[in-house]
């Protein structure tokens, strides 16, 4: 260790340096207070040895002083005396001296005690580096984490979280959560418990755009109670890049189809002897061309339903259907694929009556994956049963056929992408292997559920849940909102917030400004939601060029710029943005669609 | 008009026109008007007057729906029925375009075969709605 001696008796000086030269230590030597001072400056010592009594400056003061030069960092000082008693070393202790050695020195006593010092020093600096460490980790975090105490100030924040406040360095008495804060978040720190889960919200920003976030809170427990720690993670980028992709996926589809539609004409143009007569090995070769084109068709549809679906942006529009007709269609459309492979198809029972939720298209091509499965898996001769059974709230609609059945080590993977037993019967074409994945998740979306029954080598019985459907209402919460809710906001969160909250229950439509929708050429929506901020005309202008695209719809001024009494002036109806949650804007939403289905309409 | 006899047809991409033209020409026996895109479909119209418009929906200058919105402001032409051909498929772009006015959509990839017998039954299905307004 690098040791300051400070005594104003030189003998002392120099027998304390041979002491400590001896145990194997540095040492520079000063003759009083001020010397040790100016030494100090220039000498990284790790440990002071003062002597109480000096001419200049006694030991108390001085220890003080040298104190002073290390802002922070743990200077050890140990004070030395002669004088009889204890009494000057506890002031000297209470003054900050950190031990104290008699005079005489007794050499082992030194040593043991500059050892002692010297562990803790060890101690100290490795904390402080796992401690530069963390920060460092810390800050190179992308998302923002903030630290805030039992009032709910930002106490600490890593480089992202001071990024997100546009500050460079948070004030020593913290700051309020306000610039971050919305309803949302203040709901959610004030649940007792949110430890864990994670939270979608808007958060704000002042003077910039409100943005999309995933919010996880922590809080803390044992040393700090009522502090909390927030990670905030802004979705802006991965929503852009979601939107980006269905564009992508949209081009990729078109110009895959394209093609698609030359080759696949040109063959059926081929094998129907359109451009003459094909010698029968030719018409073989042909037949494994256009069978495999098929593949590759549907393969292009089961990817892109398999992309929206999982991302949950397929938009479906379940209404009220009568089951019989809906599954007579699914039988009449596979008629034909029966019969060239020699399966009977048979609806066993009676019929079952009752109406359930469903979308039309969906609800078919659930089927269609379903009897074509069991068409496909049927032996020469053999027969596909379609029968309905009554659960408490749903049908079970159930396709049973008699071919080998699902191998038990099989079945767990059944629903997955890409899953197709090994030895699989190809007599029919073969599968996309994406069909059961998708009718899963159709099947779930739309409130079902699908599930199976097989032994190996009795056949198969796939069955779908629906629910059935009562008084032409739809079974979930959102009874009575009517397909189409278009959405105008010139602020894409905003925009993407709505229609995410919209989507179990209604189509949404949205974009920046009303001419847009109007172009999109849809039928006129139940409910126009929109802001007139932005636009840079009258809000009388506004609302005129939103009746023009909604026609009769009402129009919900959904927007922080106008007040109650204008939106009444105006006909509309009015819901602040600022102070309304989630749940709030469904209620409005409902309730302006259900007065507008009142008397006269 | 007692059937289907003259069909035009607007298609940028030039294979897909050589299957229109085996499907259309030799094996329906319509008589066909062969357009590269939608503002070659527009000058023949007049001289051609066909019995049934194909078209396809995104085509470089003027789009399909385009075409047909032009036809559509013009008395003569507004019951002529307009079939759009669209290889993206999802069921609210097909909706929009029926609701646009199409009087049938055909989705990409079609079947050059089948298409004659569909293309007939629209025609059928034009003429009935048009008797039925008048």
């Amino acid at each position: 260790m690098r040791v300051l001696v400070v005594d104003d008796i030189e003998a002392n000086r120099r027998e304390l340096s041979r002491l400590l030269r001896a145990a194997g230590h540095r040492s520079v030597e000063a003759a009083n207070g001020r010397d040790a001072l100016r030494r100090i400056q220039a000498y990284e010592a790790d440990v002071v040895l003062l002597d109480l009594l000096m001419p200049d400056m006694d030991g108390f003061e001085a220890t003080r002083r040298l104190r002073a030069t290390r802002q922070g960092a743990w200077l050890p000082v140990v004070v030395m005396s002669s004088l009889e008693g204890a009494a000057h070393f506890v002031r000297a202790i209470e003054d900050g001296a950190d031990d104290y050695l008699v005079k005489p020195i007794d050499p082992k006593l030194l040593d043991a005690k500059l050892r002692n010092i010297g562990q803790i020093l060890e101690l100290q600096s490795r904390l402080a580096a796992l401690a530069a460490h963390n920060r460092e980790l810390f800050d190179h975090v992308e998302d923002a984490v903030l630290t805030l105490d039992a009032g709910l100030r930002i106490r600490d924040a890593n480089a992202a979280g001071l990024e997100l406040l546009g500050c460079a360095e948070l004030p020593g008495e913290g700051m309020p959560l306000d610039a971050l804060m919305s309803r949302e978040l203040a709901v959610l720190l004030s649940a007792p418990e949110t430890a864990g889960a994670s939270h979608d919200l808007v958060l704000y920003r002042q003077g910039r755009d409100p943005f999309d976030a995933e919010v996880r809170v922590t809080r803390w427990r044992d040393d700090a109670p009522g502090r909390i720690s927030l990670v905030i993670r802004d979705l802006t980028e991965r929503r852009h890049l979601e939107r980006l992709k269905d564009e992508f996926l949209s081009t990729v589809s078109h110009e895959l189809r394209t093609p698609l539609t030359s080759v696949m004409g040109a063959m059926s143009l081929l094998a129907s002897g359109a451009a003459g007569q094909l010698p029968p090995p030719a018409q073989k070769l042909l037949d494994v061309a256009c069978r495999n084109g098929e593949r590759l068709g549907r393969l292009i549809d089961d990817v892109l339903d398999v992309t929206k679906l999982e991302a949950d942006r397929m938009a479906l529009r379940p209404a009220s259907h009568p089951l019989d007709s809906l599954l007579d269609e699914a039988l009449a459309a596979h008629a034909g694929y029966a019969r060239r492979l020699n399966v009977t198809l048979r609806r066993v029972g009676p019929p079952c009556g009752l109406a359930v939720w469903a979308d039309t298209d969906r609800f078919l091509q659930i089927m269609a994956n379903l009897l074509s499965n069991a068409v496909k898996h049927s032996p020469d001769g053999g027969t596909v049963e379609l029968r309905c059974r009554l659960g408490v709230d749903h049908v079970r609609v159930s396709v049973r056929d008699h071919g080998p059945g699902i191998a038990d080590e099989f079945r767990s993977r059944l629903f997955e992408k890409f899953s197709q037993a090994s030895g699989e019967n190809r007599r029919s074409g073969a599968s996309t292997g994406l069909g059961l994945h998708i009718t899963r998740i159709l099947a779930q979306r739309m409130g079902g559920r699908i599930g199976l029954v097989s032994s190996p080598g009795h056949g198969a019985e796939f069955h779908v849940d629906v629910p059935i459907c009562r008084d032409g209402a739809a079974p979930p919460a959102l009874a009575a909102c009517p397909p189409d809710v278009w959405i105008v906001d010139r602020d894409a969160a905003v925009r993407s917030r709505l229609t995410r909250l919209l989507a179990p229950d209604c189509a949404a439509l949205a974009a920046r400004e009303p001419g847009e929708l109007a172009r999109a050429g849809d039928a006129a929506p139940a409910l126009l939601v929109a802001d007139p901020v932005g636009a840079g005309a009258s809000l009388d202008e506004v609302v005129r060029r939103l009746r023009e695209a909604a026609g009769p719809a009402p129009i919900l001024l959904y927007s922080d710029a106008v007040s109650a009494p204008q939106a009444a002036a105006l006909g509309c109806d009015y819901l602040p943005k600022h102070d309304t949650g989630n749940d709030a804007f469904l209620r409005a939403a409902r309730r302006a669609i259900r007065s507008d289905k009142g008397p006269g309409r | 008009m007692t059937s289907l006899r003259k069909i035009l047809c607007a298609e940028d991409d030039p294979d897909i026109r050589l299957i229109l033209e085996f499907s259309l020409a030799q094996i329906g026996g319509y008589e066909l008007c062969m357009c590269e895109d939608g503002a070659v479909a527009l000058d023949r119209i007049d001289a051609f007057e066909p019995d049934l418009v194909l078209l396809d929906v995104m085509m470089p200058g003027i789009s399909g729906p385009q075409v047909m919105q032009a036809l559509r402001k013009r008395p003569p032409l507004r019951h002529l029925p307009v079939v759009l051909m669209s290889a993206r498929a999802l069921p609210n772009e097909i909706e929009a375009l029926l609701e646009h006015g199409a009087t049938g959509v055909i989705v990409k990839p079609f079947d050059p075969v089948k298409l004659p017998e569909n293309l007939k039954i629209y025609w059928e299905y034009a003429r009935d709605r048009a008797a039925g307004s008048d």
